[in-house]
């Protein structure tokens, strides 16, 4: 269970102020898979800092499994939308998912277990020695992806993972997300600017305004659990969700304009 | 590969032979035909000289030039991670390193004797400024999303240092302690050309106080063959800690 209550975010530069998030209150229900949408520039990554303590907020808080968060939650696994500075470059797509799991102490047996499996399950079994800039991008983010499985999270949090892979990657990438949330029974909160991804992806999805941030909306979407790029996106019901999506998301524009 | 080899050595040959050609007819006393230079090579570097003089040089010059490098790591290391340290002692540092570390010999001769230590001393005073200030600018250099992935994963402490931070800045590292290599060699023979009974400097200034001119300038050519055997040492070892490096960059030029 992820609870964002009221939350609140000013960068101060001297005497002037920006106010980042105005006043943000949303849950995301434990197993469920969140998808956050807002127009560009909304202040969603200074928001995702927020829940996974890296950023400290100006008010509210931020609970995680009715903690109060103040610096990265145990348990809380994040992907970075960039993956090329993400992932440590000297070392190998191994040492990369293993890192973590050693410094929570993790035997070894269990880790090198933990590893294939988070390989397997993203589909790189057989790249354990290669370097991630050996690799393409699309399989860099599964590598960041595998590193997020193998740390075995109650929560994982996404900042517009897939922003920067071309759309034929994007979409098998969407689907391994589903798949993994699906199999592990994580909390996700997936944050993207793609109106399709969020409907496509998400059981809810929350609309954010433009900055100075509140929530602008929130939408249940009522797609069968079962979805493929095909056939989900051409779901009438699909259409009508995601119509809806973006004409909060140019509401939410223009009432900043 | 054999070309490449080829190219390399071209020019030494080419300016080797020039030197031979050029001075075979030599009458002057003080640059006297190459042929004689290396006679003179063969009889003066003999294996107990080497032993004797060379080796206590290269002793000096190892344990001066890997004291500056742990030293100037460390101490990089926590300037660079401390923002208000940095601000306290960068211009210290700054001054410092303006000193011209040959001046210092005769001071450290007061109170460090004139023996190994002084050398030492020497070697690490001039070569600390490289690495330390090198490190510094790659400790603060680090990537801000690498380190919130360590953040956010747990990677902390010691960890942090050794695994994320020091691999970051190891190109930078790198490149300070190939300086300080250079500068470690000038220090080392000038330190022995002050004050010293053996040593590499100290010989060469023996031999040109007696006129033994030929033997002194194979006492040059020696120092010049020691001071690329070391940078070809340092190359290879290089080459292998940073290999990741190479490939990143040479991936970066691919994708670019």
């Amino acid at each position: 269970m992820l609870e964002v209550t009221g939350l609140k975010k000013v960068y101060r530069s001297g005497n002037r102020e920006v106010e980042a998030l105005r006043d943000l209150t949303f849950t995301v229900d434990t197993g469920d898979l969140v998808c956050l949408v807002g127009p560009s520039g909304c202040g969603k990554t200074t928001l995702l800092r927020c829940i996974s303590g890296l950023l400290e907020p100006t008010g509210g808080d931020v609970r995680v499994d009715g903690k109060a968060v103040s610096g990265p939650p145990p348990g809380m696994a994040v992907v970075f939308q960039e993956y090329g500075r993400s992932l440590f470059p000297w070392m190998s797509v191994r040492d990369n998912v293993e890192l973590p799991l050693k410094q929570k102490k993790v035997a070894r047996p269990r880790r090198a277990e933990l590893v294939a499996e988070a390989l397997d399950a993203v589909g790189l079994t057989g790249t354990e020695s290669a370097y991630p800039w050996q690799l393409s991008g699309g399989m860099q983010q599964r590598v960041a992806i595998a590193r997020a499985v193998a740390y075995e999270p109650r929560t994982l949090l996404m900042d517009e993972p897939f922003a920067a892979v071309d759309a034929q990657t994007r979409a098998d990438l969407e689907d391994l997300v589903r798949a993994l949330w699906q199999r592990l029974k994580v909390t996700v909160l997936f944050v993207t600017h793609d109106i399709d991804e969020a409907v496509y992806l998400g059981r809810r999805v929350v609309m954010l305004s433009s900055s100075p941030t509140v929530v602008q909306d929130e939408l249940v979407i009522d797609l069968p659990a079962e979805r493929d790029q095909l056939h989900t996106r051409a779901d009438p019901r699909f259409v009508e969700l995601r119509t809806h999506v973006y004409e909060q998301i140019q509401l939410a524009k223009k009432a900043a304009a | 590969m054999i070309r490449r080899i080829a190219y390399a050595l071209a020019l030494p040959l080419l300016l080797f032979g020039g030197w031979w050609v050029l001075s075979a007819g030599s009458e002057s006393f003080y640059a006297p035909p190459l042929s004689e230079i290396l006679t003179a090579f063969g009889n003066t570097w003999t294996l107990s000289a080497l032993r004797s003089d060379v080796l206590p040089s290269l002793l000096r010059l190892l344990s001066g030039y890997l004291l500056a490098a742990v030293i100037g790591i460390g101490l990089g290391l926590a300037i660079g991670v401390n923002r208000r340290l940095r601000f306290t002692v960068e211009p210290v540092l700054e001054l410092f390193r303006a000193v011209p570390p040959p001046v210092l010999v005769p001071v450290i001769m007061l109170f460090a004797g004139i023996g190994d230590g002084m050398k030492v001393i020497v070697i690490v005073f001039g070569c600390v400024w490289p690495v330390l200030l090198n490190t510094v600018e790659g400790v603060r250099a680090v990537d801000g999303v690498v380190l919130e992935t360590a953040r956010s994963y747990g990677v902390t402490g010691p960890a942090r240092i050794t695994r994320v931070i020091l691999p970051s800045a190891g190109p930078q590292i790198a490149a300070g302690l190939r300086q300080a290599l250079s500068i470690a060699i000038i220090l080392m023979v000038i330190s022995e050309m002050f004050a010293a009974s053996n040593g590499l400097g100290f010989t060469i200034v023996q031999f040109q106080r007696s006129f033994a001119i030929p033997e002194m300038w194979s006492g040059i050519i020696l120092l010049g063959l020691l001071g690329f055997a070391l940078s070809l040492l340092f190359r290879l070892a290089e080459r292998r800690a940073l290999r990741w490096y190479e490939g990143l960059r040479a991936a970066q030029r691919r994708a670019g």
